[in-house]
């Protein structure tokens, strides 16, 4: 049992380790100096495993603390009108009913399972009974010092505090052993993150039964809880022999894993699958159209799923939040002055608006995944006019996509001004609806363009590129903080108008200049 | 015709995957590129294709008179060992895509129709979705729009090896058939494939390629010397092979 506990550690750190080394060696200028051996290196190992003891050491703790802090304690301030000390316990009981079907261990199908059971063929019962006591510790141990400093705090008895660590772990295997049983029974393979539609609806009225009835006063008395706890421990021990006699582990393990987990040798399919998926067979679907103007119409329409439809969706959920905002304007006269002043200087806000939108990822994906990364194979592809020739349809297709529902919101955002009292200098209306344009055409070049201009993928589709996700993460960055940001409308707006038009310019010359060279597929 | 190969020189940090490879290939024949695994054969298709950018060297076409050019992309057909085909286009969308694109630059084109009668694809299949299409059927229709372009050099890297025996059979043929006018170099680790179909073997190996001489050697010695050819080399590390 020491054995395999040190063993499975052993493992997870090597792999802990070798993941931070390797995002480390994404980031581009380091790329050039940390040699290949890096991987080998001892010091470097030795700081990696540090790290992977502290990781540890800070999930025994933090997130059970986060845990309580929000869930349990921080919603439970909200609730004046039950006892305290009864609705701590209520929240928490129910939680833990909750918590003992989604969050499992054993059902749990993660990448240091499959490593250890199926790739390095460790004995299957020995790793996961082992395993699943250790994370039973964990549970109990985590949780004793804040249900001790929580539940005192809330005015729960000690003893109640002390016993609640192990009602958790008893839930937990409870369930385990019901699920085991389960698959005995009927073969069905837990596992906790493909829960059933029944598990789902369970899981759901446990959550609103861990909220809503506090919220309306009426919490389970003290004396039930305490008689709900102390059941739930029994259930726990009576469960441990089933758990610990359990002879299909191995057989239970590879099912569960070969579910969801067939991608971990290859990450990139799940990705692939999920893309091509995105592709509508619909045998009715045509064009008249001829060259890269037919391809790029197929694929359009082809992919209508995760581009028209979702815009359309969008844009149909904008349009409701507009009527809303109008009917509230409607009804509340005295909000519209507030409303006005929010509307003259949340402009910055709706950058990151437009970026959550845009469809200009999934586009790229797309066209890399079920297009691209295939017909890049081909030499007439790659050459330079036909490669500028495609980016030019493409764009135009991408840009006009986003503007669905960058016009409604524009357009909406004009509206609400008028009518929450208008504005001294009309000129706002249109920089309003201009800008919002803007910003939504900024995103569609803005993601084509490095696209064409780092192409990240390799044919295996993996992103191979540090520099595109360090792109992808500052444009993530910026959004946010310009949501920050209060500026009014004039001042932004020309801004942002005039940023997007240089941006424009200076993507596409660089497209022109750099693209028939970086635009392949990486080695 | 000939493609030239000079000092082509390739390195991953310090790893050195092609170090002066030279090479001169004549159009007409089947060239069978032989090496272990990780010896770099991929790499060296890729900085044919380029795909990926070579430390030094060149290589370039020299014509019947003796003229040099440079190798344009258009001349360049390449066939992998995971076919490729764009997933949301049938096949009859993606050949007439592929004809349009190429208008003027195809000797005499046929009809749709004419081509997949060549290459056996059943009509029932020409109006499905690519992405449906069984690995070997891809593999055809890869081939078809490489033969169709009309390559000055045809590079297939391990393009059979997973085929079932009739398609792999019905591929052999039409690479002999239409092997004139071109150089075709076939990259394999299959021994008795390459003896099969290919009129010579190049080995790469150490970074350099070789020829193998038959000579009057019988079908058994030719393959004890390309396997003592091949043993000289050591054996390669994983990291180069991840390189592949």
């Amino acid at each position: 049992m020491n054995k395999t506990l040190r063993l499975s550690f052993s493992l997870q750190n090597a792999y802990r380790v070798n993941t931070i080394l390797y995002a480390i060696k994404q980031i581009p200028l380091l790329k050039r100096l940390l040699p290949d051996s890096l991987y080998a290196c001892a010091g470097l190992k030795i700081f990696g495993q540090v790290l992977a003891v502290l990781w540890e050491i800070g999930t025994f703790f933090l997130g059970k603390f986060l845990y309580f802090l929000t869930m349990v304690v921080g919603v439970g301030v909200l609730y004046e009108q039950a006892p305290t000390e009864a609705a701590f316990a209520h929240i928490l009981i129910f939680l833990t009913f909750l918590g003992a079907f989604l969050n499992t261990y054993l059902f749990n199908p993660t990448r240091d399972k499959y490593y250890a059971v199926i790739l390095l063929r460790m004995d299957a019962r020995a790793y996961a009974l082992t395993n699943y006591f250790y994370s039973l510790v964990k549970v109990v141990v985590g949780f004793l010092p804040f249900t001790l400093l929580f539940g005192l705090l809330a005015g729960a008895p000690v003893w109640l505090c002390l016993l609640l660590p192990f009602f958790v772990a008893g839930c937990k295997l409870a369930v385990a052993a019901a699920s085991l049983w389960d698959y005995e029974r009927r073969g069905n393979a837990p596992n906790e993150n493909k829960l059933s539609r029944i598990g789902w609806s369970i899981g759901g009225v446990l959550f609103l039964a861990a909220y809503v009835p506090p919220a309306l006063g009426w919490v389970l008395p003290l004396p039930v809880s305490a008689g709900i706890v102390l059941l739930g421990i029994l259930a726990g021990a009576l469960s441990l022999r089933r758990v610990a006699r359990f002879a299909y582990y191995r057989q239970m393990m590879q099912e569960m894993l070969s579910q969801s987990l067939q991608q971990v040798d290859a990450a990139k399919t799940a990705a692939r699958s999920a893309t091509a998926k995105a592709i509508t067979a619909d045998a009715r679907i045509t064009s008249r159209r001829k060259g890269f103007e037919y391809l790029n119409d197929l694929f359009v329409k082809r992919h209508r799923k995760i581009l028209w439809q979702s815009a359309q969706r969008i844009a149909l959920v904008c349009l409701g939040l507009l009527v809303l905002a109008l009917l509230a304007l409607y009804l509340y006269p005295d909000a519209r002055s507030g409303i006005n002043e929010v509307l003259l200087s949340f402009l910055p806000y709706f950058v990151f608006i437009l970026y959550a939108i845009n469809r200009g990822t999934g586009f790229t994906q797309a066209l890399f995944m079920n297009c691209d990364r295939s017909l890049l194979t081909y030499s007439f592809y790659k050459q330079p006019g036909m490669v500028l020739r495609l980016f030019a349809i493409r764009l135009r297709g991408i840009i006009a996509v986003n503007l669905l529902p960058a016009a409604v919101i524009g357009g909406g955002l004009a509206l609400l001004l008028y009518v929450s009292g208008g504005t001294d200098n009309p000129l706002n209306y249109a920089v309003l609806l201009v800008s919002i344009l803007c910003m939504s055409v900024f995103f569609s070049v803005h993601y084509l363009t490095i696209y064409y201009l780092l192409q990240p993928y390799n044919a295996g589709t993996e992103i191979k590129s540090g520099t595109y996700r360090l792109v992808m993460m500052a444009t993530y960055l910026v959004c946010f903080f310009l949501m920050q940001l209060r500026m009014s409308i004039l001042l932004f707006g020309a801004m942002c108008i005039a940023f997007c038009v240089l941006y424009c310019i200076a993507a596409c010359i660089l497209v022109y200049k750099f693209a028939p060279r970086t635009f392949r597929l990486r080695a | 015709m000939q493609f030239v190969i000079e000092h082509l020189e390739k390195r991953y940090e310090k790893k050195e995957v092609l170090r002066d490879a030279s090479f001169a290939f004549d159009s007409g024949k089947i060239y069978g590129l032989l090496g272990r695994n990780g010896a770099g054969k991929t790499t060296l298709f890729n900085c044919i294709n380029r795909d990926i950018r070579s430390d030094g060297g060149s290589f370039y076409l020299v014509g019947d008179d003796g003229a040099r050019r440079e190798l344009q992309a258009q001349d360049v057909g390449y066939v992998l060992s995971t076919p490729t085909v764009p997933e949301f286009l049938t096949a009859r969308e993606f050949l007439k895509f592929f004809l349009e694109i190429n208008e003027g630059k195809i000797r005499s084109p046929q009809p749709l129709d004419v081509y997949f009668d060549r290459m056996n694809i059943a009509p029932e299949d020409r109006d499905k979705l690519l992405k449906d299409y069984s690995h070997g059927m891809k593999n055809k229709m890869q081939m078809l729009v490489n033969l169709i372009a009309e390559p000055t050099l045809f590079l297939l890297d391990e393009p059979l090896t997973s085929l079932d025996v009739v398609v792999a059979e019905e591929m052999k043929a039409l690479l002999r058939h239409q092997k004139a006018g071109r150089v075709t170099i076939f990259s394999t680790h299959l021994m008795d494939l390459a003896l099969d179909l290919c009129d010579e073997i190049v080995l790469l190996s150490h970074g350099v390629l070789s020829r193998v001489d038959k000579a009057n050697l019988d079908e058994e010695g030719f393959k004890e010397k390309i396997i003592a050819a091949l043993q000289a080399e050591e054996p390669q590390g994983a990291q180069e092979a991840g390189h592949e």
